[in-house]
């Protein structure tokens, strides 16, 4: 987004959204689920979501357990869809990317906790980038 | 030679169309919307937070004024969680009579939404015709329970007054002056060529989508999604309730829904007279220590409150998740993404039913 002149510092309120209830839960879980610092990624998600987005982030992720990647072990692991479709924190292109590289790894006969390690550090990279 | 140029347009928070203060910065190219953000917080009641350390019956009082337009159901979840808490039943006269006030609520937000809708795409005429009816809604609301907003009817193990039979007999002659004048105006609606112009195959929500954002009430509704809280609420299923949906999944779709609902509400309130048990409307009980999560159909979709409570009945924790967080997310990152006209935003935007007093609570 272009930002305008004049504009309200939004960080403080955005803060607030995500130490709610609900919502401080959910990023501790998301946090060690990727293995990154809670403030971490408190800051990636408040410099690349609006409001209401970040308000929405608890629907979501209900949303994502209950459907995203069902058919597949290695995309439920690494959260193909849920990270991409349904929370947004990364474009579908750099996912499928990783996505196809631990595959390529389980099916060359790499351990599956190995090859999933392989994948979220690549994800890691791909939010601090 | 002609150029294409990104073009940021900021709409809000105060606009003549949205009917409380948000702000949306849409970046267009051209006139099609390519990205939208939401900036919140011109209305932040931090009511959850005044709610936390209070008794059960202070916070009763608290959960209706989070949203003035569907404060009925914000009282009936908040109750019927502390009901579901402290193991109190309800007797059934009070039950019948929690969905006649509660689908009243809903019958007279729906027809606030369309006139809003209506008054967005500049058919003002059908919008009056719609807020005459809503009136007339209000009243039987206001001669039931004695207050238009914020009426406190329900409470733990029951409601607080009867129906006495005249006002059943006024309410059945409203309702069917409602539905006569209202199957005219949903007439008018449906086959309007240039209301069609502005609301077919405008603010499309795929059902994907709605699902990934979690849409609920009648914007899902309106995607071909049948999920409904009433469902699963006893008294509803009693009245063999069945939820109406669409497959048009524009803007269209979602008015007509909310007309669809109008007309169910009615037929259940019918019913609910018809089939009123006798008895009590109270049965007491006291509010204990627990903690659940409890959520109803309120107008937008589905509200859930997640309460923790102690021995007392005071509130130790709450977070209320109302319906138009996720409607107001959807529509600002699917629905208006890709509108041929800027024009198009706002009556999207509307056609979501959005309430930021429940958003921003």
């Amino acid at each position: 987004m272009t930002t305008y002149l004049y504009e309200k510092d939004l960080v403080p309120q955005k803060y607030r959204i995500l130490v709610a209830y609900r919502h401080d839960i959910l990023v501790r879980q998301i946090a060690t689920e990727l293995d990154i610092p809670v403030q971490e990624l408190r800051r990636y998600l408040i410099e690349h979501f609006d409001m209401i987005l970040l308000e929405n982030l608890p629907a979501r992720v209900e949303m994502a357990d209950a459907h995203a990647d069902q058919d597949d072990p290695v995309a439920l692991v690494l959260g193909r869809e849920k990270y991409t479709l349904y929370l947004q924190i990364m474009s579908g292109a750099a996912m499928e990317s990783i996505f196809h590289a631990v595959s390529d790894r389980v099916r060359a006969g790499t351990a599956m906790e190995d090859a999933i390690a392989y994948g979220r550090e690549r994800i890691r990279e791909e939010l601090r980038r | 030679m002609k150029r294409t140029v990104d073009v940021n347009i900021p709409l809000g928070p105060i606009h003549p169309c949205f009917k409380e203060p948000a702000r949306l910065k849409c970046e267009a190219k051209g006139e099609r919307i390519v990205g939208a953000e939401v900036e919140l917080g011109y209305m932040k009641k931090g009511i959850e937070r005044i709610m936390k350390g209070r008794p059960w019956q202070e916070v009763m009082f608290l959960a209706e004024r989070v949203c003035g337009i569907c404060s009925v159901i914000h009282n009936m979840v908040f109750i019927e969680a502390m009901e579901q808490i402290s193991g109190i039943s309800v007797p059934p006269r009070a039950a019948y009579l929690r969905v006649i006030v509660n689908e009243l609520d809903r019958m007279q937000s729906h027809l606030l939404a369309n006139f809003s809708y209506c008054y967005t795409i500049e058919h003002e005429t059908l919008g009056m015709y719609l807020l005459d009816l809503r009136e007339q809604v209000m009243d039987q609301l206001e001669r039931l329970t004695g207050a238009r907003v914020t009426c406190a009817y329900i409470i733990p193990g029951g409601v607080r007054c009867d129906i006495p039979r005249n006002d059943a007999e006024l309410l059945q002659a409203s309702l069917d002056r409602i539905e006569r004048d209202l199957r005219r105006y949903s007439g008018m609606f449906a086959e309007g060529p240039m209301i069609a112009l502005r609301s077919r195959g405008v603010g499309i929500l795929t059902q994907e989508a709605a699902q990934r954002a979690h849409v609920v009430g009648p914007t899902a509704r309106a995607s071909g999604i049948t999920a409904d809280c009433r469902l699963n609420h006893p008294t509803y299923r009693q009245l063999g309730f069945v939820p109406v949906s669409r497959t048009d999944c524009d803007n269209f779709a979602r008015v007509m829904v909310r007309f669809d609902e109008v007309f169910q509400s009615i037929g259940l309130i019918r019913k609910c007279l018809q089939d009123l048990p006798a008895g009590v409307i109270r049965g007491g009980g006291v509010c204990k220590a627990g903690e659940t999560r409890y959520s109803g159909e309120a107008p937008r979709g589905e509200l859930t409150y997640f309460i923790k409570s102690d021995e007392f009945g005071r509130i130790v924790d709450i977070q209320i998740q109302t319906p138009s967080i996720m409607n107001i997310e959807a529509c600002c990152h699917e629905m208006i993404i890709g509108a041929d006209s800027i024009a198009d935003v706002t009556s999207t935007f509307v056609s979501a039913d959005p309430c930021i007093a429940c958003t921003e609570r």
